[in-house]
């Protein structure tokens, strides 16, 4: 008795050889499961449909059947001619197995030959169509779904999944008949929520108060939430439905609930996290008062529930009516969360400098930043004054919001910038000037860009580095040789964005030397596509080590000069796997047409890598002609390779399923 | 480009795998991309290729290898996770050794134990056992691989999210609340040694056949069929003879030839080191 390592072993030895098929079928009925899988993969790749599917067939040995099936759905578009003649086959076992890959295959086109079977005798073969067309996403199989709905309950079941995995808003009346009463209310409402009808969101806000088992509340509440974010013009309804939402103390409390749901460990969907986004939608856009001081503080608080602010701005009437009132609450977090969430307008603004006022650093803050959002440059020296003396987070509002207001009303910064000012308020006043540069302070910026201290020297070359003219240029190369690490990456990155030509001659002067920050030096002539540098880089390559060197091909990618097709070829033939790969990885961004006869031999290279650049470079191209080389790729014995190539095949037009004779 | 490339994601945890036998197809991408982004952009780097590249070339990679795992695996625990685990360990395993328990202390292994709370929950768990420990005094060791996470075993200050499923009256007993979250009280830490060390690479901390049970759940899922035969080997090393494993729910040694044999007790299913092994 050998081992299964050793059967692997023999598997893939036998693989690359002539007995390949008979090693390949017989390995499917290993007892390992490590060499059933390999040869399914192998499979997969070398043997042809009709003989998996006379496997499949052979209804006898389960083993080989479950493991000839795998490698069939593997094979993808590849078997779906062959799949779709298994539909007619009288074995309604074998009919269903056809059905089950197809639909995981998920081969759109597929989608038509099954529709005869829906009404098919055998009430699993039938149910197993159903599930096929909806996961194919058929639309020709509605109206026959819609009929089913009304049939027997387990066919029911699943084309009312059916039709909301299709989308298909012709079912909305049938299925809300089903709701909130019927053993298929749950699914039923699952479906709603996928098909998220605008129409359907007035009978959803009328049943969901309704009801009260939280099996079936849930959902529902999620599913007028996704309604809610697809739909054109929400607002005139909730409005309507608010009050009456408003008034059941009980449905208040469910929402409040719903709202303090942890996302429970293990939630791999995020459902939880969802129900309280959908019931925070549902108080936002209701305008349900009771609500609103949790979610405003927890807006204040949670740096995580930022989302908040957002359901707040889409729906800002309810918030507006009720402002007044929330912003003299006692909380000062509830406070804190109206001047972040609410709009103002100018001839609010006493309204807002009431709030600097406030005795919570936290509201003062916030106070700023809705200021901020005014834009208007009359705030500027009440905004100075908190970026001077406020506490942490009112500067750092301040200095937000300052950035957004014009050059000419940012003169009072002047006091921010002196030599005696703290530095947390001068590295901020900085920050306001890269955003919203002031050529009155551009000599004041230029020397702090030296400052001795390494922190306000970065936030000086940021200012800086918006400053036009010369001296900013020698300022921001001077400091690709600081001492600090940092900020000489900093400074690569600034000149980078500030681009022009001489900043291109200076990264490719610092070519020559050789330190860490080559590397970077290299990736920037990439980044601005600096076509002056593309010859001193390649003549490079043969002195780098190796990173550098990948780097180098990755920036002349980018870069595309006239040479690089020829370029790459010659690196195809590299011995480090690394740079084989990129040079792939540039044919199959670059090729052109007349060179997809050095792009097709790669589809048989032994690395995986190099196979799936291929695939995604014949699917860029999109022509015809590669349909077989994709085709065989998408049974690639590596799953990435394969999705690619599927992916691929998609681009190039659909061909009519030719079903063999 | 929104998320990760597939391709690029295979070269990357292919390395990871060959590196440090962490399998990663049951951890969700989003995670991993979460945890890596804020990474890449520190490095200045844009791609996952980029990232590959830099660990497979760059002077700076074994320190970033070693920075690695901390980054990418699962930390996700909390105080009183799988109890029952717990009542078995209490009611079936201390009794079965009583005998041998007179002359030594009960050694326990919590194995990828993060932040602590699993020892810890343990700890609590024996102290309020009342009569199977009378009389008996204990041990817990507990590792993990990331020294960040045993840093925070040593500091046993929690969040609300590791107290989920601690009620009012749980977090009045075993916590005191401070400004920054829930310290667990001084008591409870008494008797757990919380060090770090990686299961794959074993840096002799753990003990050799002396505990008398040993906890490893929710990291073995992530281990490729090599890694996981390695740890497996490793516990039934550090195991006294006829010690007992105890899995996470998930995870299993069924269908596996090694030195346990599976026991059901209590209607749970858990292994014990077989005699001979
Ligand atoms: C999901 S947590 C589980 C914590 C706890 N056992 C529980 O069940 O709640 C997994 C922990 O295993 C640790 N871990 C992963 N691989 C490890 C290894 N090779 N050696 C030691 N610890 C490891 C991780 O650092 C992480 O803290």
């Amino acid at each position: 008795m050998s081992t299964p390592a050793e059967r692997l072993a023999a598997l893939d030895a036998a693989a690359r050889g002539p007995e390949r098929e008979g090693a390949i079928l017989l390995a499917l009925e290993d007892e390992a499961l490590t060499v059933r899988d390999r040869a399914i993969r192998l499979a997969a790749r070398y043997v042809e449909p009709a003989v998996l599917g006379a496997l499949v067939a052979d209804g006898e040995h389960a083993v080989r059947r479950n493991a000839g099936l795998s490698a069939l759905e593997r094979q993808g578009p590849y078997a779906v001619p062959h799949l779709t003649v298994m539909l007619g086959a009288s074995d309604p076992e074998l009919v269903m197995f056809a059905l089950q890959s197809l639909a995981r295959i998920g081969y759109p086109p597929a989608g038509r030959s099954i529709l005869p079977l829906l009404h098919h005798a055998d009430p699993n073969v039938a149910q197993s169509a159903i599930e096929a067309v909806g996961q194919l996403r058929t639309r020709e199989a509605v109206p026959a779904l819609l009929k089913l709905v009304e049939g027997e309950l387990w066919l029911q079941l699943a084309a009312i999944n059916a039709l909301g995995a299709i989308g298909a808003a012709e079912a909305v009346t049938p299925l809300l008949a089903l709701v909130p009463d019927s053993v298929l209310a749950e699914p039923a409402v699952q479906a709603l929520r996928t098909i998220a009808a605008p129409e359907s969101l007035e009978p959803l806000l009328r049943v969901l108060p309704a009801v009260r088992e939280r099996a079936l509340r849930d959902p529902l509440l999620l599913a007028v939430a996704v309604v809610i974010d697809f739909h054109p013009d929400p607002v005139p309804l909730l409005a309507r439905a608010g009050p009456e939402l408003a008034a059941s103390a009980e449905f208040v409390a469910y929402l409040a609930q719903a709202l303090a749901a942890l996302p429970a460990a293990g939630d791999m969907d995020g459902e939880g996290d969802s129900l309280q986004r959908a019931a925070a939608t549902l108080a936002v856009a209701a305008g349900i008062e009771a609500l609103e001081p949790d979610l405003l503080a927890r807006l204040a608080t949670d740096a995580d529930a930022i989302w908040l602010e957002g359901v707040f701005h889409r729906f800002p009437d309810a918030l507006a009516a009720h402002r007044p009132r929330l912003l003299g609450h006692p909380d000062p977090d509830v406070r804190g969360g109206v001047l972040r969430a609410a709009r103002f307008e100018e001839h609010e603004l006493p309204e807002l400098y009431e709030h600097l006022e406030d005795t919570h650093s936290r509201v003062r803050a916030a106070a700023c930043y809705a200021m901020g959002r005014l834009e208007l440059d009359s705030t500027a020296p009440l905004l100075v004054e908190r970026l001077r003396r406020g506490d942490r987070a009112e500067q750092a509002a301040a200095a937000q919001a300052l950035g957004r207001l014009s050059a000419d009303a940012l003169t009072d910064l002047e006091s921010c910038l002196r030599a005696d000012a703290d530095e947390t308020v001068l590295m901020l006043a900085l920050e306001v000037l890269s955003t919203c540069p002031v050529p009155a302070f551009e000599p004041r910026v230029l020397q702090l860009a030296e400052d001795r201290r390494p922190a306000v020297r970065r936030a000086g070359l940021r200012a800086a580095a918006r400053v036009t003219g010369a001296r900013a240029d020698v300022l921001l190369l001077r400091a690709l040789a600081d001492r600090d690490q940092a900020t000489q990456v900093d400074a690569l990155e600034l000149m980078v964005a500030r681009g022009g030509e001489k900043s291109v001659a200076v990264l490719v002067a610092m070519l020559g030397t050789s330190d860490s920050l080559r590397f970077h030096v290299i990736r920037a002539l990439g980044q601005c596509r600096a076509q002056a540098g593309a010859t001193r880089l390649r003549d490079l390559l043969p002195q780098c080590a190796p990173h550098e060197q990948l780097q180098i091909v990755a920036a002349l990618i980018r870069i595309a000069p006239p040479w690089i097709g020829t370029f790459l070829r010659e690196r195809l033939g590299d011995s480090e796997v690394e740079m084989r790969r990129m040079a792939a990885q540039g044919l199959a961004d670059l090729a052109e047409e007349h060179e997809l006869p050095v792009l097709l031999p790669l589809a048989e290279d032994a690395d995986w890598n190099i196979r799936n650049e291929v695939a995604r470079g014949l699917g860029r191209l999109a022509r015809p002609v590669t349909r077989q080389v994709l085709l065989a790729l998408a049974r690639d014995v590596e799953p990435v390779v394969a999705a690619t190539a599927r992916a691929a095949l998609e681009r190039l037009q659909p061909e009519a399923i030719r079903i063999p004779a | 480009m929104t998320g990760f490339d597939q391709a690029e994601l295979k070269l990357l945890t292919d390395l990871i795998q060959e590196r440090f036998g962490l399998m990663f197809n049951g951890i969700r991408m989003e995670i991993l991309e979460s945890r890596l982004r804020p990474r890449l952009r520190e490095l200045r780097l844009t791609t996952l290729r980029d990232y590959y590249h830099y660990l497979r070339f760059h002077p700076d990679r074994e320190a970033e290898f070693a920075r690695l795992p901390a980054m990418v695996t699962n930390n996700e625990t909390y105080f009183f996770r799988e109890t029952h685990q717990f009542d078995l360990l209490i009611h079936h395993v201390i009794p079965e050794r009583r005998a041998l328990l007179r002359d030594r202390p009960l050694r326990l292994l919590s194995a990828g134990c993060s932040s602590g709370e699993e020892p810890y929950s343990l700890s609590i768990a024996l102290h309020n056992a009342g009569l199977p420990l009378a009389g008996m005094s204990w041990e817990i060791d507990a590792c993990d691989l990331n020294p960040e996470r045993i840093a925070r075993a040593h500091e046993a200050l929690y969040a609300e999210s590791s107290l989920r499923a601690c009620d009012a009256e749980a977090r009045r007993r075993y916590f005191t609340q401070e400004a920054g979250g829930f310290r667990l009280k001084q008591k409870y830490r008494e008797k757990v040694r919380c060090f770090p060390s990686n299961l794959l690479a074993p840096n002799g901390a753990l003990g050799w056949a002396i505990y008398d049970a040993i906890l490893c759940r929710n990291l073995l899922i992530y281990f490729s069929e090599d890694a996981f035969a390695a740890a497996i080997g490793l516990f039934a090393r550090s195991l006294a003879p006829g010690g007992y494993l105890f899995l996470g729910h998930s995870e299993s040694l069924l269908d596996r030839k090694t030195s346990f044999a599976p026991a059901m007790l209590g209607g749970a299913v858990v292994y014990r080191k077989l005699e001979a092994a």
